[in-house]
Order: C-alpha cells, then sequence, then structure tokens
C-alpha cells in the first residue's frame, strides 16, 4: 500500500478529484485528511486565515451524499481547497490580509472562485496573504509571517504567502493567488510548488480585491502543472462581471500537458535574468536547461531589450494605480496599515500622472519590441527570483530607508512579465544544499498558456522535484 | 525626467491631498528615485500616436511564434 493511499491529502488535485469520482475515497475522508495535516502544520506555518473544519465536513458529506445519488456537481466535486483571502465570497470575512478589512464581509462572491465552486470544490478555508497583496516576502505585521514548510525560518514570499506555504505542506489541493509583480511565482518558487500566472484578461477579476488594475492577474498554485492547467481552465473565459477579461477561446489546456518538448525551442536570455545569481540558482538554472534538452528542447540564446526599464515602468505604474486604490484610506486611516505597505502606497502618490501615462503608454512598443526579441522560440526559461528563499529575520526590512531597494531586488525577475502582462509558469526545478527549494518560469506570449503547460508537465514527467513534500521537523 | 527630491515629494504629495512629514518624504524620494533613473532613457521620447490601449493591439496581434 503506497502512502497515498492512507494520506490523500499527498496526493494532487487531479489525482485526487479522480479518487474522489472513481469512489476510492469520499470526500469527507480526503477533507478530513487535509484538517489532519492544518492541525499538525498550521502552528508551524501560520499559512491559514481561517480554518473552517466543521462547514468543510458538512459540504463533504453533501458532496458524497450527491456522488451516491449519480450527481457530480463538476470536475473537481468534493475537492477540498482554501484560497488567498482576498477572494470574495459572499458571507465571508474577507481580510485581504489587513487590519482595515478585518471585518469585511463580502457581499459578492468572485466569479474565479465562484467557477471553482460550480466545478464541486469544497471551502475548507482561507489562506494568509501579505497585507492589501503588496509585497513579495510573506511577512504581515498584523496576522504574522507565513512560514516556508521547507524551513520554517525562511520566507514564503508574497503576497499569497499562505497560498505557496499551505500548498507546499500539502494543507490544501490548490489555492488561488494573484500576480501584479509576481506574488503567485514568488511564492511557487520559495515553497517548491506549482504556479501560473495567467496573461492580463485571461481570468476574470471581479470579485478580487484590486491593487493594480493594468497588472493584476488571477491564478493557481498547486502541486502540478497538470493542476494549474484545470484550474485555469475552469477560472478562464469572458464575464459580464469584468469587461476587461477576454472573450479569446480557452483552449484545452489539459490536453496540452500531454505535448512533448520534440521541436519546440526555448529561449535563455543571455543578461538580466542570468546576472548576479546566487550560485545554486545558477547551478539549478543550468541542470533545468540540461534536462529540457535531453526531453527534446532546443535551448536557443535570446538578446532581450533592457529589461530594467521594464522593471522601472512596471513600479511606476503599480505604485501610482495601488495608491488610487488606497487613497481614501491613506487619508482617513493610516494608522491601521502596516509600515511598510504605508511607505509602499505613499510612494505612489509622489508619481506625476504624466509619468505614469508615459509609462502606460510604452507598454506596448515594450511588448512589441520583447515579442521581436524572442521571435521563433516557443517560451523563455528564466530563475523567479537571484536567489532562494531568505530568511524572514534577515527580510523584515519594515519601512526602512533600503526596504523597496531589497523588495525591488527580490522581485526584479518578476516585475517585467507583469509590465508586459504576459503569462508565466513557475516550476520546481531544484533545491539547495540547505534543502530550500529553486524554481524556474517559463514566459510565453499573452495567451499561450497551453504553451507553458505544456513544456511544464513534460518537465515535471522527467523530474519529481514537485512531488516532494516537506517533513514537519 | 527629473526623479522627485524630498521637497517635490512634500509638494506633490500635498497637491494629491495627502500630505506626508519630512522624514516621509525622504523615504518616498529614496524609494521611487530608481523607478525615474531606469525610466529616463524612455521618457520623454514616446512619439505622439500611442496611448496606453495601444498594448492591447500588440497583445493580441499574433499568439503563435
Amino acid at each position: 500500500m503506497n502512502k497515498h493511499s492512507t494520506e490523500p491529502a499527498l496526493m494532487s488535485l487531479t489525482a485526487v478529484a479522480k479518487a474522489i469520482a472513481d469512489k476510492k475515497f469520499s470526500s469527507r475522508e480526503v477533507t478530513q485528511s487535509c484538517l489532519n495535516r492544518i492541525a499538525e502544520w498550521q502552528p508551524r506555518l501560520n499559512a491559514f486565515m481561517a480554518i473552517e473544519a466543521e462547514s468543510a465536513l458538512a459540504a463533504a458529506a453533501a458532496a458524497d451524499a450527491d456522488l451516491a445519488e449519480g450527481k457530480s456537481r463538476g470536475p473537481l466535486h468534493g475537492v477540498p481547497v482554501a484560497h488567498k483571502d482576498m477572494y470574495y465570497d459572499t458571507g465571508k470575512v474577507v481580510t485581504c490580509g489587513s487590519k482595515i478589512r478585518k471585518d469585511f464581509v463580502a457581499t459578492t462572491t468572485s466569479t474565479a472562485l465562484q467557477r471553482l465552486k460550480d466545478a464541486g470544490t469544497v471551502r475548507s478555508g482561507s489562506l494568509q496573504m501579505v497585507e492589501f497583496a503588496y509585497g513579495p516576502t510573506g511577512h504581515n505585521v498584523h496576522y504574522g509571517a507565513v512560514r516556508n514548510p521547507w524551513n520554517v525560518d525562511h520566507i514564503t514570499g508574497g503576497s499569497s504567502s499562505g497560498s505557496g506555504s499551505a500548498v507546499a505542506a500539502r494543507l490544501t489541493f490548490a489555492a488561488l493567488g494573484s500576480d501584479t509583480g509576481g506574488s503567485i511565482r514568488m511564492p511557487a518558487h520559495f515553497c517548491g510548488v506549482t504556479g501560473l500566472k495567467t496573461t492580463v484578461g485571461r481570468v476574470s477579476r471581479a470579485g478580487a480585491m484590486p491593487l493594480s488594475q493594468s497588472l493584476d492577474t488571477v491564478g493557481p498554485l498547486a502541486q502540478t502543472v497538470e493542476d494549474c492547467a484545470l484550474l485555469t481552465w475552469l477560472m478562464a473565459g469572458a464575464d459580464l462581471e469584468d469587461l476587461t477579461a477576454s472573450t479569446r477561446p480557452v483552449p484545452d489546456y489539459m490536453a496540452a500537458t500531454k505535448g512533448s518538448l520534440k521541436g519546440l525551442k526555448i529561449g535563455v536570455p543571455t543578461a538580466f535574468y542570468v546576472d548576479d545569481l546566487d550560485a545554486e540558482v545558477a547551478r539549478v538554472l543550468d541542470e533545468t536547461i540540461a534536462t529540457l534538452e535531453r526531453e527534446g528542447a532546443a535551448i536557443v540564446k535570446v538578446e532581450l531589450p533592457d529589461q530594467r526599464q521594464l522593471t522601472a515602468a512596471c513600479q511606476l505604474v503599480l505604485a501610482t494605480e495601488a495608491a488610487a486604490f488606497h487613497k481614501r484610506w491613506l487619508i482617513e486611516r493610516p494608522q491601521d496599515y502596516g509600515a511598510q505597505v504605508l511607505m509602499r502606497l505613499q510612494n505612489g502618490l509622489a508619481i506625476p500622472a504624466v509619468s505614469y501615462l508615459e509609462a502606460m503608454r510604452w507598454r506596448g512598443p515594450a511588448l512589441a519590441a520583447y515579442l521581436a526579441a524572442v521571435a521563433g522560440t516557443d517560451a523563455v526559461l528564466a530563475p523567479v527570483a537571484p536567489m532562494p528563499a531568505p530568511t524572514i529575520a534577515e527580510s523584515d526590512v519594515g519601512n526602512s530607508i533600503d526596504a523597496e531597494a531589497v523588495i525591488q531586488r527580490i522581485t526584479k525577475f518578476t516585475r517585467p512579465i507583469n509590465y508586459l502582462g504576459l503569462p508565466s509558469l513557475s516550476i520546481p526545478t531544484g533545491f539547495t544544499g540547505a534543502g530550500l527549494p529553486v524554481g524556474m518560469q517559463l514566459i510565453g506570449r499573452a495567451f499561450d498558456e497551453a504553451m507553458l503547460v505544456r513544456i511544464g508537465a513534460a518537465f515535471q514527467r522527467a523530474t519529481d522535484y514537485h512531488q516532494r513534500v516537506p517533513k514537519l521537523s | 525626467m527629473t526623479k522627485p527630491g524630498p521637497k517635490e515629494v512634500s509638494a506633490i504629495t500635498a497637491t494629491a491631498g495627502v500630505p506626508v512629514d519630512s522624514e516621509a518624504a525622504a523615504r518616498i524620494a529614496n524609494s521611487i528615485g530608481p523607478a525615474f533613473d531606469g525610466f529616463a532613457a524612455v521618457a520623454g521620447t514616446l512619439p505622439l500616436d500611442i496611448e496606453p490601449a495601444s498594448y492591447l493591439l500588440v497583445q493580441t496581434a499574433e499568439v503563435s511564434k
């Protein structure tokens, strides 16, 4: 008997969904398995904002009763999940990781969340996050830092800190995150899970807490690429509640995961993304390239336009839009923000409108230049961050004079992609000698998530990094 | 493009209706300065006929390689 048959929480999302559909496990057994792990791990990780054991078990029992009568709600029937605490869910408190919204009760349900509910998921609680999703480390002065299950002295990355931590520790089969400057890819990299930042407009943002209307994207974190493909397929598509959501047809991402790497060209940048890397990240990059080549992909060098300009433009856009969203509370309740988030929101107040609009106007030409540089390739491979997870202590920079510089260094490889609005898949690709995960991102063309999941799934068929599970010490 | 110093930050934030003290103004100037430096080569160079929505035309132009 393998371990999966005794502890269903360790299975992948797609595997457990099939196991429930095939009645190998009941939803209640699966949910209880997750709740058992949550009870063990939560005191160490602080990954959950709220644990809803009783209602989860009741919902699971109802799912089992439906299935006994031959009724399935969808491809995720009876699968327990928890999401970043910024997705509105009618009647539920949605804190957004903040003191300001600690008692905010949603009166709508986000489209992405509703589509996963319609597919049959069961809610097990809500997940911790950085205050208002504005920070890349996972610190939160109101609710405490979320901890990395591979080493609890290290950060998870943010802002989807609870999502990364909970998926890595197998407390939930998947979790919604959001990615405005790297907030899905960063925790995926630091925690050793798979995360898909979708193309701007691929998944509706209706009912998701806003940070930057030009950059915000909704996407999943899960154990495998296949899991992320299914979740994205379920969530993507047009939405009358968010007219910026694309009406472009949604491809069959699950089918795309079956493809091989033969005949594909993957670009590796000659500069910026390979500069100033931690030695272990550089090693993992080389090993990832070797694996992709061994599986049939051709690796080609690509010379990208100056990515530092993209990072700068991203900061101008993000800071300005975030400040505009928060202006009322910056006037009325500045004392209720954490010091770092307050500082970063205030940054946006000082950016002139013309500078913001120049950064917005340059987005098209910048994307055209990037696409020209990667012409002939199917995707670009790059590290998610220059380093593995720093410690919680060393990255606790608060609102110090150097805080923004520290934050910019952590996010330097993710922000250009947000500015360009492109999809990017973060996959676990190795470990450091100290046992910390290292991930790489595959960057695609707009709306070409199918190519990314094809490459990512092929990589995961050839490796086992995504299957490794941290041990409770 | 000239990056705002603490004095300019004080003036802009006050104009925005959210004034900050001198310490915060210095911190903000230090935080956003690199973004202005990084964008300096682009600022003031864009041709007339580009608007933010031009991005969507490029984004949706062609998915395949």
